[in-house]
């Protein structure tokens, strides 16, 4: 877990790791409006091929990348099955059916429709991940700054945001370096030795220097941004802001096509309600 | 240190670099606590300490820096935990951060460490209003509105998550707002000679 997070800090050989700042942000933020928008696997599954392509082609590290992957699936997969255990004909009320395939008790029940919806569920998921992997994988604090900027986020805003992703993978280290110092010297954390109310109390031990030590950082970092002159002025520019290379005039149209599809999405499910929530090829 | 202050400036906070940074660091702090400093107990929904986060933003800067640091962090934790973009749970939880971020509005002392029983009462109510709004109305609405999902799952997510929320912000909140004032009280003890 402790690869999980590698940003970082200069920009890749690749085609996206080159594209403008400006042109990351707006194309991740509209593929992601879109994966939210819809639950119809005829949009899903070219949306999934695709973030795999963008994955692959930024040439990550295979090993760090599938171990990544496989824990995020297992994770999702676990979150499907306690939707299972909670509702299994949830597929009733948003598919529209319920054909069983196989029946545990009366209550637990394997439908056709629950385990496409949960089909659906996973594809949309596991796509929104692998563009947010490519995202933060091909993009740099600086060019997620500048990116914010040009979609007319204000400055400040910006760079919150840029130095909160800078400074994720610190205080994950400094979690985690806590976290196994406090374990030698005798911390139980294992869940199956301690209970939850432990556990939860065990964290303070863990949370209160890691509080202290982020926070302390806070007023160096302001000194030195006052320093070099921060927040005088009304506007800005981005030192990481390029200009447009060819991909970045390719993809342009592509993203008003994509924000374009994605109103229509949003107008048609406002206005022209589905009966249910996700398409399926054999109901109706 | 100026007493009067309008309670419009509280809630808006003061913009300047620090509470930039403040926020931020806050943010990443979130997303990193929502990760890995959490309990599980229901789907997508855990016990997790990130819940201190907004105390301890909204003690330092004020109810909407807290509320951004939530907002913020809820995004972040999201683009790398892997379980989706989930907004109506971000602003659920910039909501409950303006709610518990409150404290300078009413502990107007608190930079000088006095944080007494009135004060606890009041963070606490904050904290169990703020929790219902936020999970019991906010995000079940826009739930609804964004993904017209069925709300059986979410409204077990909503109970769980207000009712861990609220738990660790009283059980682990109120000790640490009270170490925060111990550790203000003790930079300004000086005495005022008349």
């Amino acid at each position: 877990m402790d690869n999980r997070l590698f940003i970082n800090l200069k920009p890749g050989p690749t085609f996206l790791d080159r594209l403008t700042g400006k042109t990351k942000v707006r194309l991740f933020f509209v593929l992601i409006l879109l994966l939210i928008a819809t639950w119809d696997i005829r949009l899903i599954a070219p949306l999934f091929v695709l973030s795999i392509i963008g994955l692959v082609s930024i040439r990550p590290n295979p090993k760090k990348m599938t171990v990544t992957l496989v824990i995020i699936l297992i994770m999702n997969l676990f979150n499907l099955l306690l939707m299972f255990l909670v509702e299994p004909d949830y597929g009733r009320g948003v598919v529209g059916g319920s054909n069983v395939i196989f029946r545990f008790t009366d209550f637990y029940i394997v439908t056709k429709e629950t385990m496409w919806y949960f089909l659906v569920r996973l594809m949309k998921f596991m796509a929104t991940f692998i563009f947010s992997l490519t995202f933060i994988q091909c993009i740099t604090p600086s060019e997620m700054a500048a990116g914010l900027y040009s979609v007319k986020v204000p400055y400040k805003v910006c760079t919150i945001v840029s130095l909160a992703f800078r400074y994720i993978p610190d205080i994950t280290r400094d979690f985690n370096n806590i976290r196994i110092s406090m374990q030698a010297r005798g911390l139980e954390l294992d869940a199956k030795r301690v209970g939850i109310g432990t556990r939860l109390k065990q964290y303070v031990l863990i949370l209160a220097p890691l509080v202290i030590s982020s926070f302390d950082r806070v007023g160096m970092i302001a000194n030195a941004m006052d320093l070099r002159g921060f927040g005088k002025l009304k506007k800005r520019t981005y030192y990481a802001e390029h200009e447009d290379v060819k991909g970045d005039r390719i993809l342009a149209p592509i993203i008003l096509l994509l924000l374009a599809l994605f109103l229509v999405i949003v107008v048609c499910l406002i206005f022209f309600p589905p009966a249910f929530q996700v398409w399926c090829p054999w109901i109706k | 240190m100026s007493e009067k202050k309008s309670v419009g400036s509280l809630i808006l906070g003061k913009w300047n670099t620090k509470t930039i940074v403040g926020i931020a660091i806050g943010a990443a702090l979130f997303a990193v606590l929502m990760n890995y400093g959490g309990i599980k107990i229901f789907t997508n929904t855990s016990l997790t300490t990130a819940m201190i986060v907004d105390v301890i933003v909204g003690a330092l800067f004020g109810p909407l820096p807290a509320a951004l640091t939530a907002f913020l962090g809820n995004f972040l934790a999201d683009l790398i935990g892997g379980w989706g973009f989930w907004f109506d749970w971000s602003i659920g939880n910039a909501v409950l951060g303006f709610f518990v971020g409150l404290i300078p509005v009413y502990a107007r002392k608190f930079d000088e460490g006095v944080f007494g029983v009135k004060e606890i009462i009041i963070y606490a109510i904050t904290v169990i209003v703020g929790n219902i709004v936020a999970f019991g109305a906010v995000t079940p609405l826009l739930t609804y509105l964004f993904y017209s999902q069925e709300l059986t799952i979410t409204w077990g997510q909503a109970t769980a998550a207000l009712i861990g929320n609220a738990s660790v912000q009283l059980v682990l909140g109120i000790p640490l707002l009270l170490f925060l004032a111990s550790r203000n009280k003790k930079s300004s003890n000086l005495a005022k000679e008349d």
